[in-house]
């Protein structure tokens, strides 16, 4: 089933595009994409699961750092292709459907 | 003599978290209809221990010992003593809901909101939780619909 790109969805793709090698956790990409860090997990979930990003946990002692372990996601070889392609599709499909309507409009 | 409010308000914070429980039950239950057939019980099975667990603990007193804000909830404690009763309240509901999900996927949701929490500011922390909590129902059906995909797709260790 084809990703389904919402809103949503396109704010936190933009935000990990924006350095695709970077690995940013759950509390970056919501500062970055303005999602309450609840809203912004199911999406990291189903892109994960798409393979689009992968994610790792950190490697601390949380003693010594004292506070817990982060969980840090990147973008994939291949989700970041499929992410930019996604995003210029997202932003296309309006413009496409003018022109088409004024194509048809000039044909008839 | 203070009137006792307490109950009171933790029943009203109950009510909506009882509701999303119970609808996430539903939804799992419809979706195991449709594509797992005989499953159904799975999702009873979770959900209303869940509702009853978050429906007894209107009527439990509440501790403020160390020792009953750790139990059982896996969080690691820290930087919730500022949050007031209210935020801790809702760790435990945090808790509670990571318990409708699959085993590990729960135990990483409940321990990635740990790993976050902490480092939002106390006065945001709440609506934090909530976004949490509010996210958990949809998040339940796609573990779950997810752990079955995986168990349906046919893999090397399948007998034959």
């Amino acid at each position: 089933m084809p990703m389904r790109l919402t809103v949503q969805v396109q704010l936190v793709l933009q935000a990990l595009l924006r350095d695709p090698a970077k690995e940013m956790y759950g509390l970056e990409l919501s500062e970055e994409t303005g999602l309450q860090p609840g809203t912004a997990y199911p999406i990291l979930l189903r892109l994960e699961n798409e393979g689009w990003i992968d994610s790792r946990w950190e490697d601390i002692d949380p003693r010594l750092e004292k506070r817990p372990a982060r969980r840090y996601y990147r973008l994939t070889a291949g989700g970041a292709v499929q992410a930019s392609a996604a995003l210029a599709a997202a932003r296309r499909p309006k413009g496409t459907a003018l022109r088409r309507l004024a194509e048809g409009g000039g044909t008839a | 003599m203070m009137p006792d409010i307490g109950r009171e308000a933790r029943r009203k914070k109950r009510v909506p978290v009882i509701g999303l429980i119970l609808f996430g039950t539903l939804v799992v239950a419809a979706l195991l209809q449709a594509f797992q057939p005989g499953w159904q019980w799975v999702s009873f099975a979770v959900g209303v221990p869940a509702i009853t667990a978050v429906g007894v603990s209107i009527d439990s007193p509440r501790r403020h010992g160390r020792s009953s804000r750790r139990r059982g909830s896996g969080l690691s404690g820290h930087s919730r003593d500022d949050d007031g009763p209210a935020a801790t309240g809702r760790w435990r509901v945090l808790a509670i809901v990571s318990r409708l999900m699959p085993r590990a996927a729960g135990r990483r949701w409940l321990a990635e909101a740990e790993s976050l929490l902490p480092d939002i500011a106390p006065a945001r922390r709440g609506a934090a939780i909530r976004s949490y909590l509010l996210s958990a129902p949809r998040l339940v059906v796609i573990m779950w619909a997810h752990q079955a995909q995986r168990r349906r797709r046919p893999g090397p260790r399948r007998p034959r």
